[in-house]
């Protein structure tokens, strides 16, 4: 398929504003976005993507911007390529800081108010934090979607493994999943019977293999079960070698890069080591891939630097009748025009801290009054030591294997699960590495010349760090709010987020850290784990301390269910209130388990997209 | 790059300090850029002082000497340290580091007192990459499953 984009923009507001021929208005470019506007797109229909972001990176020169700012910055936090958009701020790790108790945070754009200060983010731009992903797309397990009548833990889901398989299915050729199905079946994870992925699946890097040789068949024992261990490879939405056997035989062709014109890359990850935050090839999805294609159609139009500030409703029907739209003219000044756009239905895909802020901030709380709570989000621990031998860390994209033989198991009614990443990148998440290791062994440890160069391998190359993905149950008291004390330039209410992580989860992270000695133990690996009571993720338990680091897999704030009183959309993601809104993305899934939530979220986006391609067509 | 005298002793000190041959450090293209970032910084006459203490230890035949004399008349020095530590630094992760305050007190300030890469290109080139037989993160890819291979670290 040629990545040709036409430009889609719709920059004449007036006209805008009297075109009541839209079928769907779609907020927000990020995954759940770009799935529900092209689905519809294909299907004949007519659409409007509504993006809070200038649409830099939509062509390939605005990519490379973002690579540019990225190699610029002294200090690359995750957010380092994306600038700094007032308007549509994008929460950033470097604004956090511990809380007193009782005190609330509002120097940073998502306000803080404990008592647990996440540093979870998401990304305001063009095909939202797909650009920053790291892309790793597991399932859930089959016992995931009922953990309350297995688990006596969390709520049940209205659907069920079997629901979504085909989904799975499309999400995976969507996205780009590089992995191979012998590696996959696990605990009860299960695949239909010829399936395999559209590309094989990346090789282990050099550190997965000496891991492996280290612990691969050794066993734990947890509540009086016995577990066998093996590191596997993840399963990747990152172009690697098409798997022939695809789709019955007919292959896979990789989408490479999204550009203006022709361009020649993206064909095939090449170890760029640089996933998160950007990945420079673009051989990682990200949704503008999927917007290419829609926009090809010629039935979507765009309209950027405009942020969504109230949804309307016609009291009587409950229906929705336009949705309020703020267009800010530059990043630099707060100066907008306000809008309100029509179509016959409507999809809010702005995330689960986004989506349920609009809602709120709408004064729309649903009936089950469930709006913006059951936040959750995967607690990470994470764990680093010295390997004994050079393992060539550093090399790889960030993770390509872990450990995830603990991600069920009857051990589930007393404690969290979790998946184990063995980080290709080293110590970076946990330490800075490998600049913090530098600037040590320069400043305090006095070397320079082949002293530094060889304390350098010595250091960096033997890294392994395990980060332990922990799994959070929804709890209501976890949540997102809006308060008109804390606004955005645009006049925007900003989100507060409350949480607290829970007992079960702090349970799941005490184990972890065990687990983590055992491993290191069992490896001959020097355990340099420590955790500073100052940080602020700092969490004491049961008299030892844990660094809790948010996991940016946000989920839950418009839970899904089967009873309008306690849930806020349907299995098809409609609102239980109004019935031509659709609120999709992550926010919808009533536990998340131990997968990384994408591949789940564009699961059950095309699930909502063939029930609206249904309503539209009635 | 036009080559001067001066520069080819700035270059032939960070070869010494980085363990990197002189071929190296030219290859990078920063050996000027970074003069001129240092000199912009702390002066030109404490970059001078620095090669000046370098010219005679050069001439030394063996890498231990060389290193004996640098501990006690470059790194050992109060004025001379903390920068022949900064460019170790600069060379390696392609960021300059600020001079300690009290450096800034006793020598003067320098023009800038942040942390920052003097050009993108500079992390990019960074040394700290090809010691550990690696490349920068998101630069310089080494290709598809490259990563399953046992590491390659050049020796020196
Ligand atoms: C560092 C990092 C690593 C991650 N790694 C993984 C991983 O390996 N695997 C995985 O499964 N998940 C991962 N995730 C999570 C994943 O990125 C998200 O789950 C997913 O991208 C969310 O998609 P979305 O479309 O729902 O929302 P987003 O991608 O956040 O998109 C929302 C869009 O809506 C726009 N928007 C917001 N508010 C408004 C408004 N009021 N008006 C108009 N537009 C608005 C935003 O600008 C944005 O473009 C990671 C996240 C991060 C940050
Ligand atoms: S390893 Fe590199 S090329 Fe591969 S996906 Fe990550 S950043 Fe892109």
């Amino acid at each position: 398929m040629s990545p040709f984009v036409k430009n889609p923009n719709r920059p004449d507001l007036a006209a805008l504003q009297s075109d009541s021929d839209y079928d769907a208005i779609v907020v927000g470019s990020g995954i759940s976005g770009a799935i529900i506007a092209n689905e519809l797109a294909q299907a004949g229909k007519r659409v409007l993507i509504v993006e809070a972001a200038p649409e830099t990176d939509r062509t390939y020169e605005g990519y490379t911007e973002y690579l540019n700012h990225f190699y610029g910055q002294s200090a690359k936090d995750n957010q380092s390529p994306f600038p700094i958009n007032p308007n549509a701020a994008t929460p950033r790790g470097s604004e956090l800081r511990k809380l007193d108790p009782l005190e609330t945070n509002s120097s940073s754009y998502i306000v803080q108010s404990g008592p647990y200060v996440s540093d979870t983010v998401y990304t305001r731009v063009f095909g939202g934090t797909s650009i920053h992903w790291e892309a790793k797309t597991p399932r859930m397990l089959p016992q995931d979607f009922k953990t309350q009548t297995v688990f006596g833990q969390g709520r049940d889901w209205p659907i069920g493994y079997e629901d979504i398989e085909t989904d799975y299915e499309t999400a995976e050729r969507e996205m780009g999943v590089s992995a191979d199905v012998e590696d996959q079946k696990y605990l009860d994870l299960k695949f239909r019977d010829s399936y395999v992925f559209p590309m094989r699946g990346l090789p282990p890097s050099w550190l997965d293999e000496q891991v492996a040789q280290g612990i691969d068949n050794s066993q734990v024992e947890l509540y009086g079960e016995r577990y066998a261990l093996k590191v596997r490879p993840f399963p990747q939405a990152r172009n690697g070698i098409p798997n022939p056997a695809y789709d019955g035989g007919k292959g896979f062709e990789p989408t490479s890069a999204v550009a203006s014109h022709q361009i020649d890359i993206g064909g095939r990850c090449q170890g760029n080591t640089n996933c998160v935050p950007i990945c420079p090839v673009q051989a990682k999805y990200h949704s503008g891939k999927t917007l290419a294609k829609a926009f090809e159609t010629g039935r979507v139009d765009l309209l950027s630097q405009a942020v969504a500030s109230k949804v309307i409703i016609d009291d009587a029907s409950g229906r929705v009748t336009g949705i309020e739209t703020k267009v800010y003219h530059h990043v630099s000044s707060p100066a907008y025009k306000t809008v309100t756009l029509r179509a016959r239905l409507y999809v809010i895909a702005a995330n689960a801290i986004e989506t349920p802020r609009l809602l709120l901030a709408s004064g729309l709380r649903s009936k089950s009054g469930l709006v913006g709570r059951n936040l959750m989000d995967h607690a990470y621990l994470l764990n680093w030591a010295l390997m004994p031998q050079i393992c060539g860390t550093t090399r790889g994209t960030s993770c390509t294997s872990g450990i995830v033989d603990l991600r069920g198991g009857s051990f589930r009614r007393s404690q969290a699960a979790f998946a184990v990443d063995i980080h290709n990148d080293g110590w970076g998440w946990a330490t800075g590495s490998p600049s913090t290791d530098l600037v040590e062994l320069v400043d305090d440890g006095n070397k320079f010349g082949r002293d530094l160069r060889n304390a350098i391998i010595d250091r960096v190359s033997r890294q392994l760090l395990l980060a332990f993905m922990i799994e959070v149950m929804p709890s209501e008291s976890n949540r997102v709010t809006v308060d008109p004390t804390y606004k955005d330039p645009l006049d925007n209410m900003r989100p507060v987020v409350s949480f607290a992580v829970p007992e079960y989860s702090m349970r799941g992270a005490a184990y972890a850290r065990q687990f983590a000695k055992t491993l290191f133990a069992r490896l001959g690996a020097e355990d340099h784990t420590h955790y500073d009571p100052s940080n602020y993720g700092f969490i004491a338990y049961q008299g030892d301390p844990y660094e809790i680091r948010g996991g940016n897999h946000l989920a839950g704030t418009h839970i899904m269910g089967s009873d309008p009183s306690t849930s806020v959309v349907d299995a098809d993601q409609r609102s239980w209130d109004h019935d031509n809104l659709y609120l999709v993305g992550a926010g919808s899934m009533p536990t998340i388990g131990t997968a990384n939530v994408s591949l789940t979220m564009a699961a059950i986006a095309y699930r909502s997209a063939r029930k609206i391609i249904a309503t539209l067509n009635h | 790059m036009t080559s001067s005298p001066r520069l080819e002793n700035f270059v032939a000190f960070s070869a010494q300090i980085t363990a990197f041959n002189k071929v190296e450090i030219w290859g990078t293209g920063l050996a000027d850029v970074y003069l001129d970032t240092i000199d912009g910084l702390v002066g030109a006459a404490v970059t001078d002082a620095l090669l000046d203490a370098f010219a005679p230890i050069a001439t030394l035949r063996s890498d231990a000497a060389r290193t004996d004399r640098l501990r006690l008349e470059v790194f050992g020095s109060e004025r001379l340290g903390p920068v022949a530590r900064a460019i170790v630094k600069l060379w390696y992760i392609g960021v300059w580091y600020p001079l300690p305050s009290t450096w800034q007190e006793q020598f003067g300030p320098t023009a800038r007192n942040d942390a920052f890469v003097p050009t993108p290109a500079a992390f990019v080139e960074g040394l700290l990459w090809p010691a550990i037989g690696s490349h920068p993160p998101g630069a310089k890819a080494p290709g598809y499953g490259s990563w399953r291979l046992p590491p390659n670290i050049p020796s020196f």
